[in-house]
């Protein structure tokens, strides 16, 4: 058994460099192949997380009556929190509101008015952060059912459309990852098919001395996954000199987008890896086939 | 011309008949059959998916340690006959008997050992360019998983056998075609086969290297192997008169001892 995994890899390593030209020839269809397919994993990866964002600015905002107490005002708190649809709920007290405001203007640049006012004006209010923003509606209906509650700020409108948007793109963005997928998928065991042709006098000698199948399949999947893992190879590597760039584009396409980088750079590399090394294997597979005992 | 191949063939006889006699004594002891045919074909028919049938109602028995020239037209159906032999194609009907084992019968797995009991030599040597002679001939033993401390003996026993040692180290390409043709006659004997089919091993040679790869399956036959040969050299089948098996159109037409390359009537 191990001799003949030796045998196998031997071969492979001989069968690359042999047909040296062939196998580079489909090395670099393979590096070409899984930058597309990284590329657009990328443009994916940035797309759903811009989503998220935008997502997540969809929130309910509920306004508290002036009167209500501070136990009616708690109570009211742990009220929305058991609601299944709610994730977290941020309590704004009528100070921190002025605050807020305060902040804004300056940010903005404009005179602060307030410091004219007698007693401030902002209401408290709890601020809602949905699971989902279709679940906008449902709760600020049944909030506004609540006494303590002054009234509710209505973004209805704006999330049903966020939500219609982000669907969509969603959708569009998995079905051109999965095309791009394909097209990979036809490109590159084509491609080795071709490398596996040119050595067809080779495999029909072993069949006619009487080689078994594992003795012709496994050296040509053992070289396919040589061409994957040295396709992912240098692919990643060019992914690595070009990370800069491509972050810089994430920012400057996405704009502000919370990416983390690290876990997207191991999705990458575990993606470029299994893609590279499974269509190695799955083209020679397929094109060894052709040839063997009928 | 060269020196007939009969005086040689006689000068050896003795030998070879001693040689002969030993083995199959050594496979008698291991086999059961009676009549010991390596091959037998029975009522083989073969029809192609195209509608086109190649052989017909086809018998024949070749017994240990014969040599037999297959000869006919182009078209006669030799070259299916052999695919059949092979198991490159199964027969549309009939069966096919090799050392005991019914090809059609056959499982697909268990096609390559029964490949090995046979050693096929092809008018095209069919030889690996970047390969040396011995690499070449070890390349048999290789990719049916012989230990390596068994293929070094095994090769280089062979080359001697067929006179390559001193060209064990050289590419095809630096070999002449009747080397070449020597190198892929050692690759098919190296499994030290029950059965040689030579495909017109001398289709691509001049006269002269005909005569010397014709002098070379003869010794491998004195030696105890089978040989089936199939040819279009006239000149060669009716100087050896040898067992002529003649196909014509599918069938056979003709199977004599000791005959020629054309019906003599």
């Amino acid at each position: 058994m191990i001799g003949f995994v030796l045998f196998s890899l031997k071969r492979a390593w001989q069968g690359f460099w042999r047909n040296a030209l062939m196998s580079l020839a489909a090395t670099a269809t393979m590096v070409l192949m899984l930058i597309l397919l990284a590329g657009f994993w990328i443009i994916q990866t940035g797309l759903l997380s811009a989503l998220d964002f935008t997502e997540s600015k969809v929130e309910v905002q509920a306004n508290i009556n002036l009167e209500a107490t501070p136990n009616t005002i708690t109570a009211l708190g742990e009220r929305i929190q058991a609601m299944p649809e709610v994730t977290t709920v941020t309590f704004i007290s009528r100070e921190a509101a002025l605050a807020r405001f305060q902040q804004s203007m300056k940010n903005q640049g404009r005179e602060d008015l307030s410091r004219f006012l007698d007693t401030n004006p902002f209401p408290a209010s709890y601020e809602i952060k949905l699971k989902d923003p279709s679940y906008a509606a449902t709760v600020a209906d049944a909030l506004r059912q609540d006494p303590a509650i002054r009234n509710v700020l209505d973004t209805k409108e704006t999330a049903q459309n966020v939500k219609t948007v982000t669907d969509i793109m969603r959708t569009a963005g998995t079905v051109i990852l999965l095309v791009i997928g394909v097209i990979v998928l036809f490109i590159i065991v084509n491609t080795i098919r071709l490398a596996v042709v040119a050595r067809s006098e080779e495999i029909e000698i072993m069949r006619l001395v009487g080689a078994s199948d594992a003795f012709i399949r496994w050296p040509f999947v053992f070289e396919g996954a040589m061409v994957g893992l040295f396709g992912a190879a240098i692919t990643l590597i060019l992914l690595y000199v070009l990370s800069d760039p491509i972050g810089g584009f994430m920012i400057g396409f996405f704009r502000v987008l919370p990416l983390n980088f690290g876990s997207l750079t191991r999705d990458l590399v575990v993606l470029v890896g299994t893609a590279g090394l499974g269509l190695g294997v799955l083209g020679a597979w397929v094109s060894v086939r052709t040839y063997l005992i009928r | 011309m060269a020196p007939s191949p009969l005086v040689t063939t006689a000068t050896t006889q003795a030998a070879a008949t001693r040689s002969l006699r030993e083995r199959l004594l050594r496979r008698g002891r291991d086999e059961v059959e009676s009549d010991r045919a390596v091959l037998v074909l029975h009522d083989v028919t073969k029809t192609y998916p195209n509608g086109k049938t190649a052989l017909r109602d086809v018998d024949l028995v070749i017994p240990e340690g014969d040599f037999v020239f297959l000869v006919g037209p182009s078209g006669a159906g030799k070259s299916t006959l052999i695919k059949l032999l092979i198991r490159d194609e199964v027969a549309s009907n009939g069966s096919v008997v090799l050392d005991g084992q019914d090809l059609a019968r056959l499982q697909r797995r268990a096609v390559p050992k029964v490949r090995r009991k046979i050693g096929i030599v092809f008018q095209d040597f069919k030889l690996l360019p970047t390969k040396s002679v011995w690499e070449n001939v070890a390349f048999a033993l290789e990719v049916t998983g012989t230990p390596r401390r068994r293929i070094r003996p095994a090769v280089d026993r062979v080359l001697a056998l067929v006179g390559l040692t001193a060209q064990r180290n050289q590419t095809p390409n630096q070999l002449s075609g009747g080397e070449q043709q020597r190198t892929a006659i050692a690759r098919a004997l190296v499994h030290d086969p029950r059965l040689i089919i030579a495909d017109e091993p001398t289709g691509n040679l001049d006269p002269l290297i005909s005569w010397e790869i014709i002098q070379l399956l003869l010794r491998i036959n004195e030696l105890g192997v089978t040989v089936l040969m199939a040819t279009h050299n006239a000149e060669v089948v009716t100087a050896l008169r040898k067992r002529v098996v003649a196909l014509e159109e599918g069938r056979i037409i003709r199977d004599e001892v000791g005959g020629s390359y054309h019906r003599i009537d």
